[in-house]
């Protein structure tokens, strides 16, 4: 795993590459992908973090981001997906640093794809604010973002679907979930299609709300607390998020961390 | 032991009073079928046993081996030994049957059942009940046949092997072959485990595989007679008709529906003729 302390400059290769960005000041990273790749990016600490990704013509690169800090973190983020380039990102936010997340995917050539997907359990304050827009012909931007806020917690989703004048036959899709155990918690999600082309498929969905009294009844009639149907509705909301990255090893891994810190907030 | 009692109960949801004084006692080993027409108070009998917040009991008590069960928590009813195989079974989209079972096996043992005993339990049961192998992993109940959800209810029974299961019209959407694996499965769990049973429903063919040894004919909120097991074929063969002549009673829905057509045809009438309501 490649320590990340300062500004950094990155070709990820082939296959699964592992960095850990653990930084005292802002720090600047970026990268060009060319290849197939998996990039799992653990933040254990950092004030602020800019990522410029560069998917070039034919690429396929999957991010997953795992925020582990226990502070806030700042990200402000661009990528730009060249022609027939594919690039999946993916948001793990389960620890209780604070995020501000400020997000843009630019697709910029032709039979471009772009996926962000975040998965967020929270007893912090997490903000997203993702863009993804189709520049030319023939793309497709989607999104999809679960959280579960817990007590004290507090989410706000601003996701943006673009489709600019010219890009036809584009696809921008958006699916935001979010998931409150309590009436006093703070859940937002603001879904924005903004099309300026007349062939073009593009749909949204969001919903935020308490798990339906009638499941909860019914899973408690089989003898799980209120806790534990908590925690096995967390785990369901949260969990896609893992199978993100392909290599088993590491997947297994962040289900076991995924599940303790669900485990560990859903008993509070 | 395992006996429930259950004394003068009133259950009412929204304000409404369903159940108007319901007493009954289920022994241990016994099977009991809850009979009578629709909307006179069987479902709300047994969610007010397992505890549904909807159903507010406003008078009576509810004892389970000795233990006051209006005072547990619907989980806590279901660790005491109560099941109820639901008569519309929730999807749980995200949670994988597997997940959720384990859990709820793991809830009622101080050890938690091990991985091998669990996948080995889990497989037996999928192959009683004939359901396809990949249960374990589908979503808990979503996307799932009305067939497939009353036989992963009976599932769960087994797993779970509670001590007194009610059966809440669980023979409905099942074909004549899956009546037959579901009543076999539930009456191989009973020689097993001797658990006992209140059954409620409208099928002889269902009942016939049971047999309950008692029968209890609940109309309007009230257990208006009782019988042995052949009550339940005589109502069968025969209706709920001679009931209501022989008690001079009505049931609750054919009340309400009279009423509603009165209304509506005089209402209808005096419109019609220009005439004032």
């Amino acid at each position: 795993m490649l320590q990340i302390q300062e500004n950094i400059q990155l070709v990820p290769e082939a296959g699964l590459s592992e960095y850990e960005i653990n930084a005292e000041g802002p720090v600047e990273i970026t990268f060009d992908a060319y290849a197939r790749s998996d990039i799992f990016v653990r933040i254990r600490n950092a004030a602020e973090i800019r990522i410029t990704g560069n998917v070039h013509e034919y690429a396929e690169v999957t991010v997953l981001y795992w925020n582990e800090s226990g502070t806030e973190v700042v990200f402000d983020e661009n990528y730009d997906v060249q022609e027939n380039a594919v690039l999946k990102i993916a948001y793990g936010e389960v620890f209780q640093g604070n995020t501000r997340r400020n997000s843009s995917v630019l697709l910029n050539g032709r039979q471009a794809q772009a996926t962000v997907s975040s998965a967020v359990l929270t007893q912090a304050e997490k903000t997203f604010q993702l863009n993804v827009e189709s520049c030319v012909p023939d793309t497709i931007g989607l999104m999809n973002n679960y959280s579960v806020v817990l007590n004290g917690g507090k989410y706000r989703m601003d996701a943006t679907g673009v489709i600019r004048k010219g890009a036809h036959r584009s696809e921008s899709h958006q699916t935001s979930r979010s998931l409150c155990f309590d009436p006093k918690m703070n859940s937002q999600i603001i879904p924005k299609l903004i099309i300026d082309d007349n062939d073009v498929k593009a749909s949204h969905a969001a919903s935020v709300g308490r798990v339906d009294e009638e499941q909860l009844y019914y899973m408690q009639s089989r003898g799980l607390t209120e806790q534990q149907c908590t925690a096995l509705i967390s785990t369901g909301y949260l969990m896609p998020i893992v199978n993100t990255i392909e290599n088993d090893e590491l997947k297994e891994k962040l289900r076991e961390e995924l599940e303790g810190k669900i485990a560990e907030l859903c008993s509070m | 032991m395992n006996n429930l009692k259950i004394e003068n109960l009133h259950v009412s949801v929204e304000d409404k009073e369903i159940l108007k004084g319901v007493d009954l006692c289920v022994n241990a080993g016994e099977i009991h079928a809850l009979m009578g027409p629709n909307g006179n108070g069987k479902s709300t009998l047994l969610a007010a046993i397992m505890g549904h917040p909807k159903y507010k009991v406003t008078e009576g008590t509810i004892y389970y081996n000795d233990q006051d069960v209006l005072s547990m928590t619907v989980d806590e009813r279901s660790r005491a030994g109560l099941f109820l195989a639901m008569q519309y079974p929730q999807e749980i989209p995200g949670v994988t049957n597997s997940d959720f079972l384990r859990a709820a096996m793991n809830a009622r043992r101080e050890k938690p059942v091990s991985l091998f005993t669990f996948i080995k339990a889990m497989e037996k049961t999928i192959a009683d009940l004939e359901m396809k192998e990949d249960l374990a992993h589908r979503f808990l109940n979503e996307g799932f046949s009305g067939g497939e959800k009353k036989r992963n209810e009976i599932v769960q029974m087994e797993m779970l092997k509670p001590t007194l299961s009610m059966l809440d019209e669980v023979d409905s959407g099942l074909d004549v072959d899956a009546i037959r694996i579901v009543g076999n499965a539930i009456n191989k769990l009973r020689d097993e485990t001797n658990m006992s049973i209140i059954v409620v429903s409208h099928y002889q063919r269902f009942l016939e595989l049971v047999r309950p040894q008692y029968t209890h004919v609940l109309v309007d909120g009230r257990i208006v007679m009782e019988g042995d097991g052949e009550l339940a074929g005589k109502i069968d063969s025969e209706g709920y008709d001679w009931i209501y002549k022989e008690l001079n009673i009505q049931p609750a829905a054919k009340e309400e529906a009279r009423k509603q057509a009165v209304s509506l045809g005089a209402c209808a009438v005096n419109r019609s003729l220009g005439r004032e309501g």
